[in-house]
């Protein structure tokens, strides 16, 4: 299987520049010149980032997607390597919520196989007009090229996003049919009040990369329900290439509030202590934070634990109901950091034996007094607890806090 | 504060920048600070500060200072120093 299907088309918006054999030929020929095997790759959502992305997928050598706004020197010293395993393809930095960051490791088996559950359950055509919403080296952007380029469909390239004039322009120039969108798009895209009759050929909206509040959902649907669309809610992430399910669009209603069924080929169950486990093809191979990682084979043998609580109903439909525990510990004592955020307005993180929090825009006061409070609600003496001021909290492309870079900046 | 002092600082809450920094010749696309988040928190920021309600299609026409300016106008605000 190949993940450029012949008939795909990649136009760029904004130059009108397109995606030609030619272009990844001499993408290619750049890669046979640089060290190897492993390619790094700072994707823009361009037409040479693209390039550069499928001929090292065609090359079988595997592409680490970072950001290209970001410092990313570190990623390239610390993942130097002449050797890698012959089933990695691609290469995500994590989201994840706890310690180091390091990278996901997807074999080409997973890449192709989750893109063509993706195509299959969005019933995506040579037909359909996809356009990017969010940055390719976000797996949840990267599976909409995929599964649009595998299916021989169009996918515009347009990078100013929909806040702005360009963006729907676009949209209606390329007769668009299908929008990815992250949960903060759509509140965006309600402020906008968006009418999809405005673009006559969308058909689809897509959601994932965190829960959307239930109204939202329904509004959504209901909008799309009058230009005979519909909206798909989605559940996945980077771990499994990344989508694992899809509430069908005729289920929403009477399903309001699952993240759907499994992928065809996935199954889901739930462990005794109600994690939600994922079993399919698109698993990943494990995780990478050393360059000796990436040499290693599957490790997970298709299974992944989510770290998502959930349950699921007797169609089976997955209702996710929390997240997994973030622990830290103060003096020695575990506690849960969720349980610190649900009860104030706060980031925490675990800082060795203290909780630190961050809380956007508090005076030096307002700081004494809330860690004289948090400390009070955990039984413990104030100086386990720091509190810290912050002008906005970090967030990742899908809008929830970046914990990692928190971390970092301890 | 004159109202065009008012946009100003607007426009340096929204896109976090400096007291000092010059910002009547933004553009949506030069400034990486300008995302779409930043564009939300700058709407929302001018419709509190001129107490105006922007329409949609002026919130995504709003892609620079000049037409931010120029968009105000419409609501009967005039920027003047």
């Amino acid at each position: 299987m190949n993940l450029l299907h012949p008939g795909a088309r990649v136009i760029d918006a904004a130059t009108g520049e397109t995606l030609t054999a030619e272009a990844i030929d001499a993408a290619e020929a750049t890669l046979a010149a640089e060290p190897g095997p492993l390619v790094f790759h700072p994707i823009s959502t361009t037409i040479s980032g693209i390039a550069r992305y499928l001929a090292a997928f065609r090359l079988g050598r595997p592409v680490m997607l970072l950001d290209p706004e970001a410092d990313v020197a570190h990623w390239a010293e610390r993942f130097a390597t002449d050797e890698v395993h012959p089933d990695l393809a691609v290469l995500f930095t994590t989201s994840g919520s706890t310690g180091n960051p390091k990278l996901v490791r997807l074999s080409r088996e997973a890449v192709l196989t989750n893109a063509e559950q993706i195509a299959t359950v969005l019933d995506i055509g040579a037909d359909d007009v996809a356009i990017t919403t969010l940055p390719l080296f976000y797996s949840y952007g990267m599976s909409v090229l995929n599964s649009h380029l595998l299916r021989g469909a169009t996918v515009i390239l347009e990078r100013t996003g929909i806040m702005q004039r360009d963006f729907w322009t676009a949209a209606v120039e390329h007769g668009v049919t299908s929008m990815a969108f992250v949960p903060y798009q759509y509140e965006m895209l309600r402020r906008l009040r968006f009418d999809p009759a405005k673009y006559p050929a969308l058909r689809k909206l897509t959601q994932a990369g965190g829960r959307l509040r239930t109204e939202l959902i329904s509004d959504f649907a209901q909008r799309m329900a009058t230009v005979g669309g519909s909206l798909y809610v989605m559940y996945g992430t980077t771990e499994a290439a990344p989508r694992m399910a899809t509430l069908p669009p005729e289920r929403l209603t009477d399903k309001l509030g699952s993240v759907g069924l499994a992928l065809p080929g996935g199954s889901f169950d739930i462990s005794p202590d109600d994690e939600v486990v994922y079993r399919g093809p698109n698993v990943m191979m494990g995780y990478a934070e050393t360059a000796a990682d990436l040499v290693k084979g599957d490790e997970m043998g298709g299974v992944l634990p989510t770290g998502d609580l959930g349950r699921i109903d007797d169609e089976g439909f997955l209702f996710i109901t929390g997240r997994a525990k973030r622990i830290g510990k103060v003096f020695g004592v575990r506690i849960n950091l969720d349980d610190v955020e649900k009860n104030f307005p706060v980031a925490a993180v675990p800082g060795g034996d203290q909780l630190i929090v961050y809380a956007e825009g508090i005076s030096d006061d307002e700081a004494r007094d809330l860690r004289t409070k948090i400390a009070e609600w955990l039984g413990t003496h104030f100086s386990g607890v720091v509190v810290r001021s912050i002008e906005s909290l970090p967030l990742l492309p899908n809008g929830k806090v970046d914990y990692r870079a928190l971390e970092a900046s301890l | 504060m004159t109202e065009l002092q008012k946009l100003r600082e607007a426009f340096r809450t929204a896109l976090d920048l400096p007291a000092d920094a010059p910002v009547d010749d933004l553009h949506y696309q030069d400034n990486e600070k300008w995302d779409s988040l930043a564009h939300m928190s700058l709407i929302a920021t001018i419709e509190d500060e001129f107490s105006v309600m922007i329409d949609t299609d002026d919130v995504i026409n709003m892609s620079s200072f000049a037409e931010a300016v120029r968009i105000l106008g419409k609501y009967g605000v005039t920027i003047n120093d």
